[in-house]
């Protein structure tokens, strides 16, 4: 359901998508106002099943108000969000992440306070017993289900021999990484993530993209990223989406989008390429 | 392995996964000490003991000065501040207006008593079944702010009900006068409240009103470290840590904070109801807005993120407020040498600098400068165990 002509529908038929062409998520003609700055314009993408795609542009281009709109974080002026063919539009946040969206935040968003276990079990409880429960009476040791998620997450980003330190005696790079790991825990289907690899030093971010490598190979994971570092989503997508102003300006596989002229304007005097 | 710790202090760190092989005393000690039942039990051997040491023990209570019914109300603002701080110290929401649960069930249990039935059971079941209602709409209505803004809706719906008791609602509530003429009935029929128990019993624990009280006592802490230790327990903690974090894991979090509120202010209503009991009169300062802002003080005094932290501050403030504020003059103990006339007067004082020093010299309250201290202690002992 590309609204752009510049998606050639050979976009779908990379190895990856085409292992299940079903769509995952879609958007359709979402718009988002601020007063009367247009930061989202009629921004129709879809996502399959399986897929790595980016969405890169210049600063102030839109991304991260799109991906917020995603994770219903913000509310769209216009145009609808489906997921697995269902309408999120007018779910919460939770609800979303419910469904099986996840979010990986542009900064370390963790629970500082919580020891690196309880970061990944909150996560693994929401996604083994849902959104609410009355279980207040109920010890946590009797959740096998809990602990053995959270700690499989914690293996998978490599903090288990971390486990029992606090959140927030952990440096940046595991941070960000315990950070993934609680998006991860959550079981989603499709992982969204901002700018994974900010503030990270070459080798966390190398680390960090052997992570999605990793992750994407054992689960099958469909991942739309967020990202600066052009050598990263070029070496990593399945597709790019290219916002300027609001709107998509380019879609198609990374070969294609380097030679996209108009790609090349809009980084002119933006972000090099 | 029930060890899991949350009581507030991080003093052991083991959600299972690996465990460090240790077997210094210390740590089997740290062990035992956080199992329920050695939680529960040393509370009830607190609790039972300590209305011998604080008004009838040679010595020590010649310098206390302290005396059966204090020790009593005590007891029922540590199960008001036991529930407070499940909201304040774990879920991190300042409730400004939590005289609303304590004096609406305070109310609640003396009109139950007054129109249905005194027994002492009744009474609490239904100021406790008032305090969960109440919390439950002025939660859905205060949490729709965070921050400071709750804690004004919550301040602003409870001096509401003051109000309203005071004149709209008198001739439910006695208006100015408070509520009179409840004559509480024997427990089970059989016990009455303000005699004393049978031998050893009574001197160690007084009355059959402690006792009462004293298991009602230990029963909520019991229901507090359980919640603490249950899913809900470990998701207050986020909340309070990373809300919007929370939110994005796939909880609801506005769920849980509402459940946080209800469940605080059903312990004020536990705490409510027995103030009526004990009291056998509800004073209409029972909904001002000052008995929210002991609760806070007292919370925060005996240490907030801990169970047994506010009981402490509890104890603390009400000592200060009774004993304390009762002295003629302050003398060296055992001579009769005066340091200060009229020393009593200035109780107020004397707590806003008691106030002022734990603020500072220990941010986490009493109970946090003891576990600190205990932390430093196991480290000299028995060696780091991470």
């Amino acid at each position: 359901m590309s609204s752009d002509p510049d998606a050639p529908s050979d976009a779908t038929s990379t190895p990856d998508a085409s292992r299940s062409g079903e769509t995952l998520l879609e958007t359709r003609g979402l718009v988002k106002e601020f007063g009367g700055l247009v930061a989202t314009d009629d921004v129709s993408i879809d996502v399959k099943r399986g897929e790595r795609v980016s969405i890169i542009g210049p600063n102030g281009a839109g991304k991260s108000t799109l991906i917020n709109l995603i994770t219903r974080r913000l509310e769209p002026t216009r145009g609808d969000i489906l997921f697995k063919g269902e309408s999120i539009v007018q779910m919460e946040p939770h609800q979303v992440v419910q469904r099986g969206i996840s979010k990986s935040f542009q900064t370390a968003s963790i629970f500082p306070d919580l020891t690196v276990m309880e970061n990944a079990q909150i996560a693994a409880l929401a996604a083994e017993h849902g959104e609410f429960g009355f279980n207040f009476l109920t010890h946590r040791d009797k959740l096998t289900d809990v602990h053995e998620l959270a700690e499989d997450t914690l293996e998978a980003v490599g903090l288990l021999d971390r486990a029992h330190n606090d959140a927030e005696d952990l440096p940046y790079g595991d941070k960000r990484r315990l950070e993934i790991g609680i998006a991860l825990a959550a079981e989603p289907d499709l992982l969204l993530m901002d700018e994974p690899t900010a503030g990270m030093s070459p080798e966390e971010t190398q680390a960090t993209v052997d992570l999605i490598e990793e992750v994407k190979e054992e689960m099958g994971l469909t991942f739309v990223l967020v990202e600066h570092d052009m050598e990263i989503v070029f070496s990593i997508s399945d597709r790019i989406v290219v916002l300027n102003r609001g709107g998509v300006i380019a879609e198609g596989t990374p070969e294609e989008i380097r030679g996209d002229p108009a790609v090349q304007e809009a980084y002119l005097g933006g972000v090099e390429l | 392995m029930s060890d899991r710790n949350t009581t507030g202090e991080s003093s052991t760190k083991s959600d299972g996964g690996t465990v460090i092989a240790d077997n210094t005393l210390v740590a089997r000690w740290e062990e035992i000490r956080e199992r329920e039942a050695t939680v529960v039990g040393v509370t009830a051997i607190c609790v039972a003991i300590f209305p011998w040491l604080f008004s009838r023990a040679p010595v020590i209570s010649d310098v206390l000065l302290g005396y059966q019914s204090l020790a009593t109300l005590i007891l029922i603002w540590g199960i008001f501040a036991v529930g407070f701080d499940l909201l304040l110290g774990y879920t991190g929401l300042l409730s400004f207006g939590h005289a609303a649960f304590w004096g609406g069930a305070a109310y609640a249990a003396g009109i139950v008593a007054n129109t249905v039935s005194a027994d002492p059971i009744v009474m609490v079941v239904a100021g406790t079944a008032f305090a969960v209602l109440l919390a439950w709409v002025l939660g859905f209505l205060s949490l729709r702010r965070g921050g400071i803004y709750f804690s004004i809706l919550t301040l602003a719906f409870a001096q509401m009900l003051y109000y309203m008791s005071a004149a709209p609602l008198a001739f439910l509530t006695g208006g100015e006068n408070g509520l009179t003429g409840i004559s509480v009935t024997p427990l089970f029929g059989v016990f009455h409240l303000e005699s004393d128990l049978p031998s050893v019993a009574g001197t160690l624990i007084g009355n059959w009103m402690y006792l009462f009280v004293g298991v009602i006592a230990v029963l909520s802490v019991a229901a507090a470290y359980r919640i603490l230790n249950s899913p809900y327990g470990m998701v207050f903690r986020a909340i309070r840590e990373n809300e919007q974090r929370a939110e994005f894991v796939g909880l609801n979090v506005w769920r849980y904070k509402l459940m946080a509120f209800i469940i605080s202010g059903a312990f004020a209503g536990i705490a409510g109801s027995l103030f009526t009991i004990h009291g056998s009169y509800v004073p209409l300062q029972s909904l001002y807005w000052t008995e929210s802002g002991e609760i806070v003080i007292m919370t925060v005094l005996g240490g907030t993120a801990s169970l047994f932290g506010p009981i402490l501050g509890a104890g603390l403030y009400l000592y200060v407020e009774n004993i304390v504020s009762g002295v003629q003059q302050l003398t060296i103990p055992f001579t009769d040498i005066v340091l200060i006339n009229d020393f009593g007067t200035y109780w107020h004082l004397l707590l806003g600098l008691v106030f002022l020093v734990v603020i500072w010299v220990a941010p986490r309250g009493i109970w946090g400068a003891v576990s600190d201290l205990r932390a430093l202690v196991r480290r000299l002992a028995g060696g780091d165990r991470r």
